[in-house]
Parts: structure tokens; sequence; C-alpha cells
């Protein structure tokens, strides 16, 4: 699976990097990007939870 | 304590004088347990409205921007349309052609707006803002050291957001007492306190809240056509109105409107909100003792405990959105045009989602609370005002460990804002 944020929406909270340090990351320009391609099975769980905890609601799976 | 006799069909959330009393966690948690969306009827002046109070809902109401619109008004009921014009009469219509500021916008312009600012909002430019942030917050400290008695929410909660937000806007100290002066006649409009340039014997009326709204709104208007006036000809470095000034969407210039509307929202969010998350939290501190005496043993509990401030202050009873299309939320019909009030602070008690949500827990986790809502509108000051909290309960405590409550709470007559108007406090600072 593949996730992604919406960088108009992303302000730089960081919530995602907390929740999913290994699949999130907020750069200098305080965007958060995806720092995978595919998202491991195991990590599933934790970018649910970023997703569900970023306050501007910038992350979601992809559509394939 | 739910009261026994409460009903439903007694239930109207548009009666500020019920959040005035603080009676309106026992109408949420009722409509909680027995109507989540309840539809709430209208007067002789509002319309009816939705009532959303789970959680979830709000989540939802909060996550479609396009299903449930801004642009239609984010605060109140609304008014009905053969009501207007008898509340207009008399009101000096100053404020026409201004336009609505990005707080009543709906995508993709919503976002668009927001861009030209929010780099200048980011947890980046908060933490480059904190020391002067408590440079401000022992400054206005130092004034109050060695009183006894004082009102906390005149001399210190309101000061610390409203020289911010006008530090930012790059206005002149002299104009504050204006801001803060013009922001209570807008935002608490309601509230007979406010309503100055209304004969005595009309204050407290509808049309009094009007006539003081469109008072504060035309005045702050012309003081912000004149500091748009000023950058034009002197522009600033990193003011927000120079910034404004200077910023395209889609190669176009901002009008006049918008570039109003944004400084007044500005202004207005800046400063009201936050004045109450610092009031409120003093008060809810001093309020439950064990939790102060934590707080005070052990600072590094801060960060958590700003954050259960928040969910309990809840410093906005709601916002209001306009549904775009027929949909349905938990097996209610809402037809398209319906006006949906997201009420925060029943979000922020929803049993479902919080344990033991009436116990105020400075160590609660997680936390998740909605007190700045989510998604497209998500406060942009957020980082800013759980800061200033932060370094103002720091400051605080560290000078003044003895403060407590020294009389009775005077609160904002309005279901929009969760205001305290006047708190007074005793330093005790000799004990």
């Amino acid at each position: 699976m593949k996730v992604q944020v919406n960088a108009d929406m992303c302000e730089g909270h960081a919530k995602c990097e907390k929740a999913a340090p290994e699949v999130f990351k907020v750069g200098d320009d305080d965007v958060s990007v995806v720092l995978v391609d595919e998202v491991a099975p195991e990590l599933v769980e934790k970018v649910e939870r970023a997703i569900r905890m970023c306050p501007r609601q910038a992350i979601s799976w992809a559509k394939v | 304590m739910s009261a026994p006799t409460l009903k439903l069909s007694d239930i109207n959330l548009n009666d500020p004088e019920l959040f005035e009393r603080e009676g309106a966690h026992d109408v949420l948690r009722l409509l909680r347990r027995e109507a989540p969306v309840h539809w709430n009827p209208g007067g002789e002046v509002a319309n009816g409205f939705w009532s959303i109070t789970k959680y979830d809902d709000i989540r939802f109401v909060s996550r479609n921007p396009e299903l449930f619109i801004s642009s239609k008004g984010i605060a109140g009921p609304g008014i009905r349309p053969e009501a207007l014009q008898s509340l207009d009469s008399g009101a000096q219509p100053q404020n026409a052609g201004a336009n609505i500021s990005i707080i009543g916008m709906d995508p993709p312009r919503h976002v668009k707006m927001r861009r030209l600012v929010n780099k200048g909002f980011t947890p980046r430019a908060v933490n480059a803002m904190e020391p002067e942030i408590r440079r401000i917050t022992n400054e206005i400290l130092d004034k109050i050291d060695g009183r006894d008695e004082l009102d906390f929410v005149l001399e210190v909660a309101s000061q610390l957001p409203l020289a911010v937000i006008c530090g930012m806007m790059g206005l002149e100290q002299k104009d504050w007492a204006l801001m803060f002066d013009l922001t209570n006649k807008v935002l608490g409009s309601g509230d007979p306190e406010y309503q100055t340039e209304v004969p005595e014997e009309e204050r407290g009326t509808s049309a009094a809240a009007r006539a003081t709204a469109m008072l504060g709104v035309g005045t702050m208007m012309e003081y912000f056509r004149n500091v748009l006036e000023d950058r034009r000809r002197n522009p600033r470095e990193d003011d927000l109105p120079t910034i404004l000034l200077e910023s395209e969407i889609d190669g176009e210039k901002l009008s006049e409107g918008d570039l109003l509307a944004f400084c007044f929202l500005l202004i207005l969010a800046g400063n009201e909100t936050t004045r109450n998350g610092i009031s409120g939290g003093l008060r809810v501190l001093c309020e439950h003792p064990d939790q102060k005496a934590k707080l005070l043993k052990d600072m590094s509990l801060m960060e958590s405990a700003v954050e259960e401030i928040l969910r309990w202050v809840s410093p906005l009873h709601h916002m209001a959105r306009t549904a775009t299309a027929d949909t349905e939320i938990r097996g209610q019909q809402i037809k398209a045009g319906d006006r949906v009030l997201m009420w925060y602070p029943s979000a922020n008690r929803d049993e479902e989602v919080f344990e033991d949500p009436y116990t105020f827990d400075i160590t609660r986790t997680p936390n998740e609370h909605l007190a700045f809502g989510i998604g497209e509108h998500f406060c942009l000051g957020a980082g800013f005002a759980r800061r200033e909290l932060k370094v103002m309960f720091e400051e605080l405590f560290r000078r003044f460990p003895n403060i407590e409550l020294a009389g009775k709470p005077e609160r904002l007559r309005s279901n929009f804002i969760n205001g305290t108007k006047h708190l007074p406090v005793r330093l005790n600072s000799g004990r």
C-alpha cells in the first residue's frame, strides 16, 4: 500500500512523524514527506494512526 | 451532574445565557446520550439548526468541507431573512463591501489563501518566537508583581495573546487596547457589558448585539484600511499586512476586501480564544488543587497539562457549517441548506472517546481533543495558542505559585466563545 501527504494541506505539525517515524519525515520547509515507496504490512497500523491524528487530515492511502 | 428536570423538548442551544451560567455541559451530555444529532428549532430571529455532539460526527463534518461549507456563516444559527431588516435599522452599513476571510471560505480558494500566511504559524515559526513570548510574558507579570488582588483576565490573560498577534501584525502598542476593545465588541457583541454604545435600556437585545458587532466591525475595518495604506507606502519586513499586500493568488493581488477580512480575522482569532484558554486554564487548575500541586511539583507535565486544559475549556463552543446536499448523520436526514453546529465541548467530553471525561487529569493520554477543530479549517494559530499557554503557566507558576481564585468568575454571554470576562485572583506572593 502507498500513502501520500497533501503538501498543500500539510503545515508541519509532525504528528505523523511521531506516529510512524519509519514512514514520515517533516522537512525543513515544514511539509511532511513520505519516506517509503510501499508501506510494509507491519507499519500499516501506525500509518492509520498518523492518518487519524493529522490535524489537517492531509494524509491518505493512495488510490491504485 | 444532569439536572433531573432537563428534557429534550426544552433544549435550546441558541440561548447564550445557558453558556453564561455554565449549564451547557448538562444539555450536551443529554444530547450525546439521547439525541446526538438534534434539530434545535429556530425562533423569531434565529434559524433552526442541527446540533452535532458526538466526537466522530464532528470529525466527519470537519473532514467534508465541500459537503459542509463555511461560506454561509461559521457562528451561530444564522438570522432569519425576514428578521434581518428590523435588526439592521439603526446600524451603520460601515462594513459594506467587506469580503469574507479564510475562516468563512471553502475549498479550493481557502487553502490557497491560507498558504499565503501559514508559514508564519508552523511549529518552526512558533519555536523561533518562543523567547519573545517569554519576554512579553515576564513584562506582563512584572506589572502585577507586588500586587495582591487583581483581574487576571484584564491584566494577564488578555495581554499576552494581544501582544503576540499585534506584534505579528506590526501594530503600534498604543493601539493594542483599541484592538482588545473592538475584539470584545465583535465577538462579545451579545454581552451587555460590551454594548456600550447602545442606550442602557436596549442592552441585551438581538438588535443591540447586532449594532454592537456592526460598530466593532466598522471601526476595525477603518483601522485596517489605514494600516494597509501605510504599509503600501512603507512596506515592512515580516509583518503580516505587508506579506498579504505583496501576495498573489493565481497571479492576482488580493482585493482590498480580502486584505481587510484577513487582517480582521488574524486580530480576532489571535487574541480572544487564547485569552480564554489562559483564564480558563488558571481557573480549572485552581479549582483542582491536587492537579495544580502535581504540576508545580513536576513542570515537565506542562505540555500534557496544556492539552488537558484545552480539552476541558474548549475555548470555542461551536463552529457552524451549512450542508450543500441532502445527507445523513446517525440516521438523521440533513437537507441541503440546513445549518449544522459542531459543539466542541461536547466532543471533548464524549464518553466513547475519553475515559472519565469529567475528570480533569493533566497526565491524560491519549488526549486527541478537538479544541482546535480538525481538517481543512484546523486552527491556524493552534501552535501559538499552545505555546502561549505553556509559557504563561511556566512563568506564572514560577513567580506566583500560590496564586488562587479570589471571587466568582464573570462569564461571557455567548454560545460561540467560551469566554471569561473577569477572573479575580489573589497572588499570595508573601506566603
